[in-house]
């Protein structure tokens, strides 16, 4: 447990996904019940076995916050992040120079892939079209660290700045990182969270091949699930220390009490219960609470027959008699797998949570199933005090990272 | 056009991806066995799927085969379905 001081708390969020843009509009859909699954919009989507998708909106606009010559820069991966930052670093209402210290701050981002669209985009000029030139700025687009790099350069912010990856955990890694360097001091402020944008024509054949996609909508913990719906977006967040955000008076949204984090060295994709509970166990212990202190978990909750399973047995094992009264649920259902950007998105669903007292439903869950035997909050959104969460994420690779978030 | 292959050549090709990948014998597999009786991970499971696919240009849909509890009988029947149906739609 780190000095008081040096607690972590969230001053501003910002977002990006298939309820459009704003961390509001994400908020607004889950307490709605709403979901922003749909067909899948791409130009070949009609050869794809890949038939649905939680996409951003075609009206997405990044133009309205960010200049057009960064623009032409940047991969929608970036779009999504810059846009997201804008959005967090407006409601903390820090600015470079005036409430923080550029070298006092840090841009930590997750992403699985990074500039996907980019890198598909100029192969098929290459290899499709037989073009032998690429785009000038093919590399500054799609190098995997862009993200963090913009956030730094377009915010002021000059202290330790770089990418986190680590598949569908990347977000949780990143956040993680962030704090440490709150609590180790070597940060006062921090911009963090995840962004992906993968649904390129190459993404979407490579998961076809892997054939853990479903074919009608994502149904967590239900018997007839039948995998996972990717996503894409963004969610960035503004955590500061206690210090730091007392002294300029602002408004604190969440606190970000602790992490776990574990590798199962196992199977390279076959979720491990045993690394998934030591990694909510270690959160748990790292923010001081008890099982009994934990109301809500927004679980990975893939909507894959294996994770779905696994997941409720770590929780039994992390939580013991006490799981059974637990809210648990899977935000995937209402904003898709969006992969790298996953964690932070489901960290706006967490926060508002506390903040709303409603805690977002797993939709789509029609059939029981014998292996998911805990309360998934399917009815729809509940009113429910929360005074503590659990974020988990549990990565493709093996790689888990799981946040312990309280109201304050 | 070739000729549709006989319900006997696909098994014999599927049996053989299926010891390829699988690491087994092929005199061990019979039309009763399944991938869990081999021990055979899900990932091998899918290069399983994706080699006969591409070994018969064939697609099997996104949820098609049930490979963990399906049996090879099964998944011959399937493959050879998916063959004929090609060569009707090509003939």
């Amino acid at each position: 447990m780190p000095a008081a001081d040096r607690d972590v708390v969230v001053t501003g969020m910002g977002a990006v996904s298939a309820f459009g843009t704003g961390a509001g509009a994400l908020w607004d859909g889950l307490a709605a019940g709403r979901c922003a699954i749909g067909p899948l919009r791409h130009p070949r989507a009609a050869e794809l076995r890949i038939p649905i998708a939680a996409q951003v909106p075609d009206g997405f606009d990044p133009a309205g916050c960010i200049d057009e010559r960064r623009l032409a820069m940047l991969d929608r991966t970036s779009q999504f992040a810059l846009v997201a930052a804008a959005e967090a670093m407006a409601q903390s209402g820090l600015v470079s120079g005036a409430s923080f210290a550029p070298e006092r701050a840090a841009a930590i981002i997750g992403t699985g892939i990074g500039g996907e669209t980019t890198h598909d985009e100029q192969c098929r000029r290459l290899y499709a079209e037989g073009a032998t030139r690429v785009h000038p700025l093919t590399i500054v687009r799609l190098m995997t660290n862009a993200a963090a790099s913009q956030v730094s350069i377009v915010h002021g912010i000059k202290g330790p700045s770089f990418v986190v990856a680590s598949a569908c955990a990347s977000s949780n890694h990143a956040i993680s990182q962030a704090v440490q360097l709150i609590r180790g001091g070597l940060a006062d402020v921090v911009v963090t969270g995840g962004t992906e944008a993968c649904l390129t024509y190459g993404s979407l054949r490579a998961w076809e091949a892997m054939r853990v996609a479903a074919d009608d909508t994502c149904r967590p913990f239900s018997a007839n699930r039948k995998g996972l719906v990717l996503g894409e977006g963004a969610a960035v967040f503004t955590l500061e220390s206690r210090a730091h955000a007392a002294a300029r008076g602002a408004t604190v949204l969440a606190r970000i009490a602790g992490f776990g984090m574990t590798a199962d060295a196992g199977d390279i994709v076959a979720p491990d219960v045993d690394g998934a509970a030591r990694a909510m166990l270690l959160a748990m212990a790292d923010a001081g609470l008890a099982p009994g202190d934990v109301d809500y978990i927004n679980a990975h909750g893939t909507g894959t027959p294996v994770n779905d399973a696994a997941e409720t047995r770590a929780i039994r094992r992390s939580f013991g008699a006490g799981a059974s009264r637990l809210a648990v649920s899977s935000t995937k259902s209402a904003h898709g797998h969006a992969l790298g950007a996953a964690g932070a998105l489901e960290l706006v669903a967490v926060v508002g949570a506390m903040r709303h007292g409603i805690v977002p439903a797993t939709l789509n869950l029609a059939v029981p199933d014998l292996e998911c035997d805990l309360d998934y909050v399917a009815e729809g959104p509940r009113p429910m005090k929360v005074r503590a969460a659990l974020s988990n994420s549990f990565a493709f690779g093996g790689l888990n990272a799981v946040l312990a978030v309280t109201a304050d | 056009m070739s000729d549709v292959p006989t319900h006997a050549a696909v098994r014999d090709a599927v049996f053989s991806i299926v010891a390829k990948q699988g690491k087994v014998e092929v005199s061990a597999l019979t039309p009763a066995s399944t991938l869990k009786d081999f021990g055979i991970a899900s990932l091998t499971a899918i290069e399983i799927l994706f080699e006969i696919e591409e070994k018969f240009d064939i697609d099997f849909p996104e949820q098609g085969a049930d490979l963990d509890s399906g049996t090879l009988e099964q998944l011959v029947d399937a493959v050879a379905a998916a063959v004929a149906k090609k060569h009707a739609g090509a003939g």
